[in-house]
């Protein structure tokens, strides 16, 4: 029987790395890990990443590994890496980066719901209300409602070929568009809100977001 | 088979009423046979308007439960021979005495029988709202240039579109040719963008629908009227016709301008 080695550990630029076998058995894995990290011969404290590899660990599982390694006082464990997911996450990460697309008018009591980024082709009428988990952007009238990054990504924008919404909403912060507001336009053509650095909500000419938000494009090639 | 049309609002008092009883008589004038159904039930308005109040016998919730024939029901405009009928809705009870399935079973009947039915529906969206919707192959939607009545106007167009019945149409009722020339109320265009539906017809705002509403006579009798004019309009354009807009400048034009008027041609 060969004797492979299950818990390896290595020294990284970013530090010690803990790589854990992904085709042995995973008690035999615990056993190792449990040897391992109890060894003598290890100084100081250390960070370290766990890379689990290949192999699929739940929660109760990352937690037991976190737990075996935190046993040892010299280690201190910076982040868990695993090169799997299951299927569901997948979808659900694919979700929130893809972008949905809405055709027709969002009327007045109607609500549209995105998990990523929201493109409505028509008009967002006066309490109509659209929220995403991504950015909003609207070719068409937005006068009602708009909350973007609902699940608090400050990076996210409402852009709209024409900006007059009553309330709009950014990650955590929301903005009334009453009469006081000095940030609006008098024609509100072609704008776009995001979150100032000073934190609070601003809107600029939409030409400025990719200066503001140069993330947000996703382009790759051209010229 | 005949076609069932419902006109709604959402907000009260812009005119639902008075337009379906309106339409019903110009559609009868152009020898269609027209069935008018106030599915206001406890509110009743329609047969005051048509002037058939004293006629009543039976009505709507005396039908769906069973108490008399639908053809007993029936109310017929003498004015018109065996074209205009009202079914009135019942006073004693409310909303929640008809289902929508009761609704659309008995218009899916009447259809047989008329040209069109035109669905009288209450203000609001509730019960009322489904009922009087349950039955219809079409709607009209009505409007002031009031923004109030444009934002309800919007939530309604909003709900029609998740039926099963074709875009509804817009009638902007009561309209103030010179409160819109100022620019103190929304305009046509105004509106229609807003809404984005198909604009069926303008309506003026003329005392002349108060004082007729009032005598029991609808006002598309009095052909001189304006709004008896544009009324029609509606109806030829129901019908299939294409009509120009009416325009709403001429009538307050003084003598002085009618003269400059001739002098720029």
């Amino acid at each position: 029987m060969t004797t492979k080695q299950l818990v390896l550990i290595k020294g990284t630029k970013e530090g010690l790395v803990l790589q854990l076998d992904d085709q042995c058995a995973y008690s035999d894995l615990l056993d190792e890990l449990k040897r391992k990290v109890t060894e003598d011969g290890l100084e100081g404290q250390a960070e370290v990443t766990i890379h689990v590899g290949n192999r699929y660990c739940n929660q109760e599982q990352l937690k037991e590994i976190l737990h075996i390694v935190q046993q040892s006082k010299h280690l201190k464990v910076s982040k868990i890496k695993s090169d799997v997911i299951t299927v569901e996450e997948c979808n659900q990460k694919l979700l929130k980066s893809q972008s949905a697309t809405y055709i027709g008018i969002v009327r007045s009591g109607q609500e549209l719901r995105a998990d990523g980024d929201l493109v409505v082709i028509g008009d967002v009428n006066p309490n109509g209300k659209v929220i995403a988990g991504g950015s909003i952007y609207v070719m068409g009238r937005l006068k009602g409602m708009a909350h973007a990054g609902v699940e608090g990504n400050r990076e996210c924008v409402i852009a709209a070929s024409w900006l007059e919404a009553t309330h709009l909403m950014i990650a955590d912060l929301m903005e009334l568009m009453t009469n006081e507001v000095t940030i609006l336009a008098e024609k509100p053509e072609m704008e776009c809100a995001y979150i100032h650095p000073n934190g609070h909500i601003a809107i600029d000419r939409l030409q400025d977001l990719r200066i503001l938000r140069p993330n947000l494009s996703t382009f790759k090639g051209g010229s | 088979m005949g076609e069932a049309i419902v006109i709604t609002s959402g907000k009260g008092g812009v005119g639902k009423t008075t337009t379906t009883a309106n339409l019903g008589t110009a559609l009868a004038l152009q020898n269609k046979k027209v069935c008018l159904i106030d599915t206001d039930i406890g509110l009743r308005n329609l047969d005051v308007i048509l002037g058939l109040e004293n006629r009543i016998i039976y009505d709507l919730v005396d039908t769906v439960e069973g108490r008399c024939k639908i053809q007993q029901a029936l109310v017929k405009d003498k004015r018109f021979d065996d074209l205009l009928f009202l079914l009135p809705a019942a006073q004693t009870s409310d909303k929640n005495a008809v289902t929508p399935q009761q609704m659309a079973k008995l218009v899916e009947e009447l259809k047989l029988d008329f040209d069109y039915v035109l669905i009288d529906c209450p203000a609001g969206i509730e019960q009322g709202y489904k009922n009087a919707v349950a039955g219809a192959d079409k709607a009209i939607v009505v409007t002031t240039p009031e923004i109030s009545a444009v934002r309800d106007a919007d939530r309604i167009i909003g709900l029609l579109e998740k039926e099963e019945i074709e875009p509804p149409r817009l009638i902007i009722n009561r309209i103030r040719p010179q409160l819109m020339k100022n620019g103190d109320s929304m305009d046509v265009n105004e509106i229609t963008t807003h809404l984005s539906i198909d604009l069926l017809g303008i309506i003026p705002d003329d005392e002349q629908v108060i004082r007729s509403s009032n005598k029991g006579e609808p006002i598309v009798m009095e052909p001189s009227t304006q709004a008896a004019i544009a009324y029609r309009n509606i109806v030829r354009r129901i019908l299939g016709e294409s009509v120009p807009l009416m325009s709403l400048e001429n009538e307050h034009k003084g003598v002085f301008s009618k003269i400059k008027a001739l002098f720029a041609k």
